[in-house]
């Protein structure tokens, strides 16, 4: 990584930014405040407009897709930006603001439609509250005659003609009244009640006693002329609101536009944050930031190009940000190394050695050459067909290396879509036939062989764990801490190699043990003179050399964690044997045979979706827990180049690189 | 006889016991994550790894099941002696509780890492390493399990 300062003049400005946005060659860094001498343009007021507009049109998406959804596949969301001419952008932006108009035309239909559905709603509930009135011929607010009152309301239980009558006429004994019910439920009642007007206080009173009420904010209009008027405006907001729904899914043509527009708008306001920390004067500005090693040249070609400037290159500092480089077979593992932390400028770069164990390991426990199989062939087409952008085409590119990698595994655990070669042989033929007799090569069984294949588990894991120590003793060497390198990994490594020396010859032969012991042992009481090198006294010296030796659980918790290999593996091919064995049960007529397709799809299908994932994360725990803990810190910062981060259309970057 | 009855009540134990473990701990993370999509639904793929995670134990369960099965005669071959049921049983017991526990527990861990990568997506691949944390104690039993059950057809006893 290399720091960089651009000095170009500032009618070059504009060009000369847009061009290193879309090579993503270089991470422009800003301080806090302008260097003396020079200024800041203050942008805010522009970044603010566009980024209201980025807003404005990813809300008129939004509105779009939930009113006029798109035909879409799940395996769309592999494709990649669409690719377009550097010179698009200006179409874009020259149509910009026609689209924004249409983006705030389709933003207030939806406006629209919510105050639509909101009234809608009012007048439901006004209507309902006229349900008990619908019979009543009169309006609800009907004023008493010369000489008769008139009570209109509601009582809060159930009354038939009768019952009213005999519970008014209890009340007050001495009224005289006449009434008509027009609704009667379980618990409402709503009837006009007549009086003489000298007798309205006692009836009032007496209608009191039993609960009646009279209705809030009667209506001037007879209740079902109400009803019918507010039923009428209720299909005209609901017209409305189709009319507005067809209007908005008129737009639907628009919605390539809609998109490339929301990306120049995010792709504006990102250039003008830049611009806003620059350091200028009147005719010169300046442009810092780091670059990698390998792009220099590149950089300064493509500025030289451009514009009149400078182009100077220092050595970059310790906050210098951290860019991976690999080759092709590392370099999908990149996105495992930073999911857990970005290397620092101590650490090496763990990518190529993490890469193939994670690929080997993978393999290790999917274990199935047809599955394998399956995941080369998906990977490859999808990275054919769809053209993915980078970090989705690298994730497919390490599930291919996955797959190559079961295919391995596969083929020498002896498990072709678990043991469905064996059991469509033993089918057909009726014999009874394994899969160690069919293949013409020799297969370790995950079964039979169980032992074995956990004593190679554990073995590979010592391995993996060795590596992971090398490393470790490599970046100590390299940081001329000897004593760390040689005494706290070193003696450790050569201990874990004497017991594994030792093991071999427990099974192959006398000598071994001998060798094994003897490394072993040496390394211990190196450990014991060395470990307490920092304590005090004698004793003190002593007691921590000893009880280093402690750490000895820590590594054969380590080791023994690698007997997962052998379980996952195992998990797989039994599964896989499960259902090959379910789909045979109905036999080979008809139905046995759609019924074998049926139970061989479906279970192979969920064999690999389980095992996949457990495989995956199994892997990836192995390099984090047992490998990383050995050596790797990671903390560092990752590069992020200034770059379009557009979501829906490229600039061709071969074409600016030229 | 009795061998057979032992072994399928070994199968039996291995399935079960483990399977509620994994139930447990699948279920609690799963409604956890339900409440997590109910926010962000994009978080779908993640909580979905996050939350099958305590779901191996009763996998296990069912694969050493499934070996006893094939070892002691029901899918064909010999039938076990009364010694080789009762070594069938103690070697399901191992799963049987192993997987109990440590679904359980794992499900536990699932629904904080769950927590924890709503709050921040950086966060899943810590909370996915520390939950198989809890994994190896079932592997350990499963290991212990199998090895037993291949190698009891061979015993005489």
């Amino acid at each position: 990584m290399k720091s960089v300062r651009i000095i170009a003049l500032r009618k070059d400005r504009k060009r000369l930014l847009e061009h290193l946005q879309n090579s993503a060659l270089v991470e422009v860094t800003s301080e806090e405040t302008a260097q003396e001498g020079f200024v800041r343009t203050d942008t805010s007021a522009q970044l603010k407009q566009f980024e209201r507009n980025a807003e404005l049109t990813e809300q008129a998406l939004r509105i779009l897709d939930r009113e006029a959804p798109e035909k879409k596949s799940l395996l769309d969301s592999l494709r990649g930006r669409r690719e377009i001419d550097p010179d698009e952008i200006g179409e874009i932006a020259a149509n910009s603001a026609k689209i924004t108009g249409i983006c705030k035309k389709i933003v207030k239909l939806d406006h629209q439609m919510a105050d639509n559905a909101a009234e809608r709603v009012r007048i439901r509930t006004q209507i309902a509250q006229l349900e008990p009135w619908k019979k009543l011929d009169i309006p609800l607010n009907t004023p008493d005659t010369a000489s008769v009152a008139v009570l209109i309301g509601t009582f809060p239980r159930g009354y038939s003609t009768q019952e009213l009558s005999v519970a008014v006429a209890e009340a007050s004994p001495d009224l005289i009244f006449e009434f008509e019910i027009f609704y009667s439920s379980s618990n409402l009642t709503s009837a006009v009640i007549y009086s003489p007007k000298k007798q309205k206080e006692q009836c009032q009173a007496a209608l009191r006693t039993l609960g009646f009420t009279q209705p809030m904010n009667p209506t001037s209009k007879v209740p079902e002329d109400k009803v019918r008027r507010l039923l009428k405006k209720d299909k005209d907001l609901e017209e409305k609101r189709e009319d507005a729904r067809d209007e908005i899914a008129g737009y639907a043509e628009f919605r390539g536009a809609i998109r490339d527009t929301w990306d120049y708008f995010v792709m504006r306001s990102e250039k003008y944050k830049v611009i806003s920390g620059l350091d200028q004067t009147k005719h010169v500005f300046v442009l810092t930031g780091f670059v990698p090693e390998v792009d220099c040249e590149k950089l300064q070609a493509l500025c030289e190009r451009v514009a009149d400037c400078v182009v100077e290159f220092e050595d970059a500092g310790d906050d210098a940000p951290v860019k991976l480089r690999n080759n092709a077979f590392a370099e999908p593992a990149e996105s495992i190394v930073t999911m857990y932390s970005t290397p620092s400028k101590n650490d090496i770069d763990p990518t190529p050695i993490l890469a193939f164990f994670f690929y080997f390991f993978f393999g290790m426990m999917f274990s199935d050459a047809g599955y394998g199989l399956l995941m080369v062939a998906a990977c490859s087409a999808a990275i054919a067909i769809f053209k993915p952008d980078r970090n989705m085409l690298l994730n497919l590119r390490l599930f291919r290396n996955c797959g190559v990698a079961t295919i391995f595994w596969g083929l020498a655990f002896g498990s072709i879509f678990g043991d469905a070669p064996a059991v469509i042989y033993n089918l057909i033929t009726g014999g009874n036939i394994t899969m160690a007799e069919l293949l013409p090569w020799p297969i370790l069984d995950t079964q039979k062989d169980a032992l074995t294949i956990m004593v190679m588990s554990i073995a590979m894991g010592l391995v993996h764990i060795l590596i992971g120590m090398g490393c470790k003793f490599y970046i100590c060497w390299r940081q001329k801490r000897y004593a760390e390198a040689l005494f706290d990994t070193g003696l450790w490594m050569t201990l874990l190699v004497g017991l594994a020396v030792l093991a071999a010859g427990v099974a192959a032969g006398q000598l071994l043990v001998y060798i094994g012991a003897g490394i072993a042992i040496a390394s211990a009481l190196g450990l014991v003179l060395t470990q307490g090198r920092s304590k005090k006294g004698f004793f003190g010296k002593l007691i921590g050399g000893v009880a280093s030796l402690y750490d000895i659980t820590s590594y054969v918790s380590d080791l023994l964690s690698y007997s997962r290999l052998l379980a996952l593996g195992l998990t797989t091919g039994v599964m896989a044997q499960v259902f090959n064995m379910l789909s045979t049960l109905l036999g080979t007529n008809v139905i046995g045979i759609i019924f074998m397709i049926v139970i061989f799809v479906v279970g192979h299908a969920v064999t690999i979706g389980l095992n996949a994932l457990g495989s995956y994360v199994h892997t990836m725990r192995l390099q984090y827990v047992e490998m990383f803990s050995k050596f790797y810190e990671g903390g560092g910062k990752p590069f992020v180049p200034f770059e379009t981060n557009s979501r829906f259309f490229k600039t061709d970057i071969k074409e600016n690189n030229k | 006889m009795y061998g057979l009855f032992l072994a399928i009540i070994a199968a039996a134990a291995a399935t079960v016991l483990a399977g509620i473990g994994s139930a447990k701990g699948v279920g609690g993370a799963a409604q956890t994550a339900m409440g997590v999509l109910s926010e962000d639904s994009s978080m779908f793929g993640k909580m979905l790894v996050l939350t099958l995670l305590p779901g191996t134990q009763g996998l296990y369960g069912f694969i050493v099941a499934f070996l006893i099965l094939i070892n002691c005669g029901v899918l064909g071959g010999d039938l076990p002696t009364t010694g080789q049921g009762l070594a069938f049983l103690g070697a399901s017991l191992a799963i049987g509780f192993g997987g109990l526990f440590s679904g359980i527990a794992q499900g536990k861990a699932s629904v904080s890492g769950i927590a924890m990568s709503a709050k921040d997506e950086a966060n899943f691949s810590k909370a996915m390493v520390s939950i198989t944390l809890v994994e190896i104690y079932a592997l350990l039993a499963f290991i212990v399990s199998l090895l037993v059950v291949i190698n009891i057809p061979a015993l005489k006893i």
